[in-house]
C-alpha cells in the first residue's frame, strides 16, 4: 500500500480528513496503515538535498562520538544510561543513516525513526550547550521530524495538530466566532469584579496585542480573563486579534514546515492589520519559540523579526512590577518555599532567565525562593516537551521522561512550582498524577492577581460587605 | 416559573439529591430541564479525544459510541424520571467541569443551575492547577441562581412552603433578596428575612450582643421592609453566633424548604475558601436546598 486513507503523505488540510482521522480510536487504524505506507526514497533524498543545508552537513560530519553530550541528556539519564539513548547516537542512528544510504531505506526504519526522533528527543536543546562543538541534536531533531513528516512518519496526535492549524488557524478547532465569544463571555463574567473591564477586539493602533494559546479558549477561558485583568489594573491599552490571535504552533512539535509558516503568518497578518506598537505572547514556551524565534525565518522576513517588537509574558509582567504599574501587596508575598521551571524554549532558546527571577523577586518573600539545580539555561526540560506530552503512543516513555522533573523538584523541598509554560504546566500535573509528590504548580497570571494592589479607582463601587 | 433548568449531575449517588431536586421542579412548574454532564477531564496536554472519565477516573478515548454510551447510562440512571419529565434534554461535554458547566448555561441561557455540592472526591488532581471547587467556581461566576442540594434527605418533595434569606448586607445578597421575595410570592410561602452576628472571633458582653441584636433587626426592617411591596407574610430574625450554623438552625427551626444566601467569598484558594465559606457550610450542612445569588441579572 502506498499510502493509507488516515496515514499518508499529506497533511490534513480539510475538516472531513480531520474528522475522520480523529475518530479513530487512539490512532489504531492510523498506526496500522503506517506498517504498510511506501517510503518514496527518491523524494526523501531530494528533499534533503534541497533542504539540508551546511550547519546540519558539517554537524553530522564533525560529530565525534566523543559522548560528552551523553550527560546532559535527561532522558538518557531517565532511561538508566541506555547507550543508545546519547544524543549523537540518536542522531547517527537517525539522520545519519538515512544520509548515509541517500534516502534508501525502508518502512521498519522510518518507524523507529518516529519512534525516535519524538519520543528519545524532546529537542530541548540542552546537550547543544555541552558538546565541544556546539552540535545542537535538537535542532536535527527538528529537521529529521520534517523529513519524516513529509513521508507520513508522524504521531496520531500531531498529524491532527497540524491538520487542526491548517483547519482552523489553532491548534484546537476553535473557530473565529467561538473566540470572540469567548471575549466577550470572560468579561461579561468578570464584569462585576472589575468594573470597566474589557478585551477589545480588533482595535488597531493599541499599544499591546495579546495573542496566546488556544486552549485557553477551549478549556481554560479563565487564563485569558486574568490576562484582561492584569492589563486593565496596568492601564494598558491592548487588544486581540479576531483573526490570528493563536500563537502556537503544534506544527513545530509534528515537523510540518509550511503548517508552521501558515501558523506565524496568521499572527504577523494581524500584527500588519492591527498595527499594534508591540505584541505581547501568554505564558508557553513553544508558543514563543515558533512565533518570535524562529517563525520571522518560516515567514522569510529578512530582518529575522517579527513585524513588531514581540515580547513574551514574563517580559511584559517584570516590566509591570518593575515601573510599578502592577504593585505587590509585601503582605501577601509568597512565604513558603517554591521553585521556578525554566522553560526550554524561552530560556534556553531566548536567555529569558534573568527576567524570570526578577519576577521572583517582587513576589516570593525573600529567602522563599528555591532554584532547581541545575536551573536556568541548564535546566532540563520539564519531560513533557517537543509534543511528548501529546502523544498517546509514547505515554510510558514519556512518564519516564518526568522522573527528571521529579527529582529536581524534590530536591528543592518545595510544595509549589511556578510554571509559565502550558507544556511545562501539563507535564507538572501529569507529574503530580503520575507519581504523587503533593506538590502545587501554577502560572504567574493567577499569583499576581491574588498579589496584587488593586487602586481604589478599579475597585467596584459600593462594595459593601459584613458590617461586624 | 423559571423557564429552562441546567441540572449539572455527575450520574452519581452524589448528585441524586440534586436530581430530585431539579426534575420535581421542571415537573411542578413546567420548565425545560438540561441534563448536563462533563463526561471527563481531556488528557494529553488537553488534546484531542483521551479524557478521564469524571466517576470512574480512568483514562478513555473519547468518540461517539463511547459518548452515545454515556448518554444511555444517563437516560438509566434517570429512567423514571425522564419518563415523567417530557421536556427534557441531555447535553455532554467533556473539558474541566466548572467552565463546561459555565459555557452551557451561558450556550443555553438557563434560568437555574442546580447541582450537588461535591462529586466526591475533592483531591482530584485537575481541581490542583485551578484553584476552587466545582462549586465554588459555577456559584461565584454564574449569572443565574445557582441551587445545591447536598443530601437527598435535603432534597424537595413538593412546593415551597417557607423560604429563609439570609443576608451579610454585601451587594450581592440584593440580589439574592429579589430572588428569595420573588420565589415566596410566587410560590405564596412564608419568608424569614435573616442575618447572623458573627461573634466567633471576638470576646463580647452579653449586653454589647444584645444592642447589636437589637441595631441589626432595626437594619433588616430598615433596608428589605420598604422593599417587600405588598408582601405581608414575612418576619426578621438577627441571631448571634457563626454564621453557617445559625443559618442552618433558623432554617431547621423554622422548618425552611429553600435557604437563600449571596456566594460573595472572592477566595478562590479552595484550601483557603474551603472551610471559610460560609456558603460552603451551609449547604453542606442544610437539610433543604440552598440557592446562591450572586448576579442580578436572573432573578
Amino acid at each position: 500500500m502506498p499510502e493509507g486513507i488516515l496515514c499518508n503523505k499529506q497533511p490534513i488540510v480539510t475538516d472531513e480528513q480531520l474528522k475522520l482521522t480523529l475518530g479513530d480510536k487512539s490512532g489504531k487504524q492510523y498506526y496500522a496503515e503506517m506498517e504498510q505506507l511506501e517510503v518514496d526514497t527518491d523524494k526523501l533524498w531530494s528533499t534533503i538535498q534541497n533542504t539540508m543545508k551546511s550547519r546540519l552537513k558539517t554537524w553530522l560530519n564533525i560529530c565525534a562520538k566523543c559522548g560528552l553530550c551523553a550527560d546532559s541528556c535527561f532522558l538518557y539519564e531517565c532511561n538508566d544510561r541506555d547507550p543508545r539513548q546519547v544524543p549523537s547516537a540518536k542522531i547517527h542512528a537517525t539522520l545519519g543513516e538515512i544520509v548515509k544510504r541517500k534516502g534508501k531505506v525502508d518502512n521498519a526504519f522510518m518507524r523507529k525513526c518516529m519512534d525516535i526522533a519524538w519520543s528519545w528527543c524532546t529537542c530541548c536543546n540542552r546537550c547543544g550547550q555541552f558538546c565541544p562543538h556546539g552540535i545542537d541534536m535538537g535542532v536535527m531533531f527538528s529537521y529529521t521530524r520534517g523529513l519524516l513528516f513529509s513521508q507520513g512518519f508522524v504521531p496520531w496526535e500531531l498529524k491532527i495538530g497540524s491538520g487542526m492549524h491548517r483547519v482552523y488557524k489553532a491548534q484546537m478547532d476553535v473557530t473565529t466566532e467561538d473566540w470572540v465569544d469567548t471575549c466577550e463571555w470572560m468579561a461579561d463574567e468578570n464584569s462585576e469584579e472589575w468594573p470597566g473591564l474589557e478585551i477589545p477586539v480588533d482595535k488597531e493602533d493599541a499599544d499591546i496585542m495579546y495573542t496566546l494559546n488556544a486552549r485557553e479558549a477551549k478549556h481554560y477561558p479563565e487564563d485569558i480573563a486574568e490576562a484582561a485583568i492584569l492589563f486593565h489594573v496596568a492601564g494598558e491599552n491592548w487588544t486581540v486579534p479576531s483573526e490570528g490571535w493563536e500563537q502556537t504552533s503544534l506544527t513545530i512539535f509534528a515537523g510540518d514546515w509550511e503548517g508552521c509558516k501558515q501558523q506565524v503568518l496568521h499572527v504577523y497578518d494581524a500584527i500588519e492589520r492591527l498595527r499594534p506598537k508591540r505584541v505581547v505572547g501568554t505564558e508557553c514556551g513553544h508558543a514563543h519559540r515558533a512565533t518570535v524565534i524562529e517563525g520571522p525565518y518560516w515567514a522569510g522576513r529578512e530582518d529575522g523579526q517579527p513585524p513588531r517588537p514581540y515580547i513574551h509574558y514574563v517580559e511584559w509582567l517584570a516590566e509591570m512590577l518593575r515601573t510599578g504599574r502592577i504593585k505587590i501587596d509585601p503582605a501577601k508575598r509568597i512565604k513558603e518555599p517554591v521553585t521556578l521551571q525554566d522553560s526550554c524554549n524561552y530560556v534556553r532558546n531566548q536567555g529569558l532567565k534573568n527576567i524570570t527571577r526578577e519576577i521572583m523577586s517582587y513576589l516570593v518573600e525573600p529567602g522563599y525562593f528555591v532554584e532547581m539545580a541545575p536551573n536556568k539555561e541548564y535546566n532540563y526540560c520539564c519531560g513533557g516537551g517537543g509534543g511528548f506530552n501529546g502523544i498517546g503512543k509514547y505515554r510510558p516513555q514519556r512518564n519516564i521522561a518526568l522522573l527528571k522533573k521529579r527529582e529536581q523538584i524534590l530536591a528543592t523541598g518545595c510544595k509549589l512550582v511556578v510554571a509559565p509554560c502550558h507544556n511545562c504546566w501539563d507535564a507538572i500535573r501529569d507529574l503530580e498524577e503520575e507519581y504523587p509528590i503533593g506538590i502545587r504548580w501554577s502560572f504567574l497570571k493567577p499569583l499576581v492577581i491574588k498579589m496584587m494592589i488593586v487602586p481604589d479607582h478599579l475597585k467596584p463601587q459600593d462594595e459593601e460587605g459584613e458590617e461586624e | 416559573m423559571k423557564k429552562k433548568i441546567l441540572l449539572a449531575t455527575t450520574g452519581s449517588p452524589a448528585s441524586f439529591g440534586a436530581a430530585r431536586v431539579a426534575f420535581e421542579m421542571a415537573k411542578r412548574y413546567d420548565a425545560e430541564l438540561l441534563l448536563f454532564h462533563v463526561a471527563g477531564v481531556p488528557k494529553k496536554g488537553f488534546s484531542y479525544q483521551e479524557v478521564n472519565d469524571v466517576r470512574s477516573q480512568e483514562t478513555v478515548q473519547v468518540d461517539d459510541d463511547y459518548m452515545a454510551w454515556v448518554e444511555e447510562e444517563l437516560k438509566n440512571t434517570y429512567a423514571k424520571q425522564l419518563e415523567e419529565c417530557k421536556n427534557a434534554r441531555i447535553i455532554l461535554a467533556t473539558g474541566l467541569p466548572h467552565r463546561e458547566i459555565l459555557r452551557a448555561a451561558r450556550d443555553e441561557d438557563v434560568d437555574m443551575i442546580i447541582m450537588g455540592a461535591h462529586s466526591g472526591d475533592s483531591s482530584d488532581i485537575y481541581s490542583k492547577g485551578y484553584p476552587g471547587s466545582t462549586l465554588q467556581r459555577v456559584a461565584k461566576a454564574a449569572k443565574c441562581p445557582v441551587m445545591t442540594v447536598h443530601r437527598e434527605s435535603a432534597s424537595y418533595m413538593g412546593g415551597f412552603s417557607h423560604i429563609v434569606f439570609a443576608t451579610d448586607f454585601s451587594k450581592q445578597s440584593e440580589s439574592a433578596f429579589k430572588y428569595a421575595l420573588s420565589m415566596a410570592k410566587e410560590f405564596d410561602c412564608e419568608m424569614t428575612l435573616f442575618h447572623a452576628l458573627d461573634i466567633t472571633s471576638k470576646v463580647l458582653a452579653q449586653s454589647d450582643i444584645e444592642d447589636k441584636l437589637i441595631t441589626l433587626r432595626k437594619r433588616l426592617r430598615d433596608v428589605y421592609g420598604p422593599k417587600m411591596g405588598d408582601f405581608k407574610n414575612f418576619e426578621v430574625d438577627v441571631w448571634e453566633g457563626n454564621p453557617y450554623v445559625e443559618i442552618v438552625k433558623i432554617a431547621r427551626e423554622r422548618m425552611a424548604d429553600l435557604i437563600v444566601l449571596a456566594h460573595n467569598t472572592r477566595e478562590l484558594d479552595p484550601e483557603q475558601a474551603r472551610m471559610g465559606s460560609t456558603l460552603e457550610q451551609v449547604l453542606l450542612r442544610a437539610n433543604c436546598p440552598v440557592v446562591s445569588v450572586n448576579r442580578p441579572d436572573k432573578v
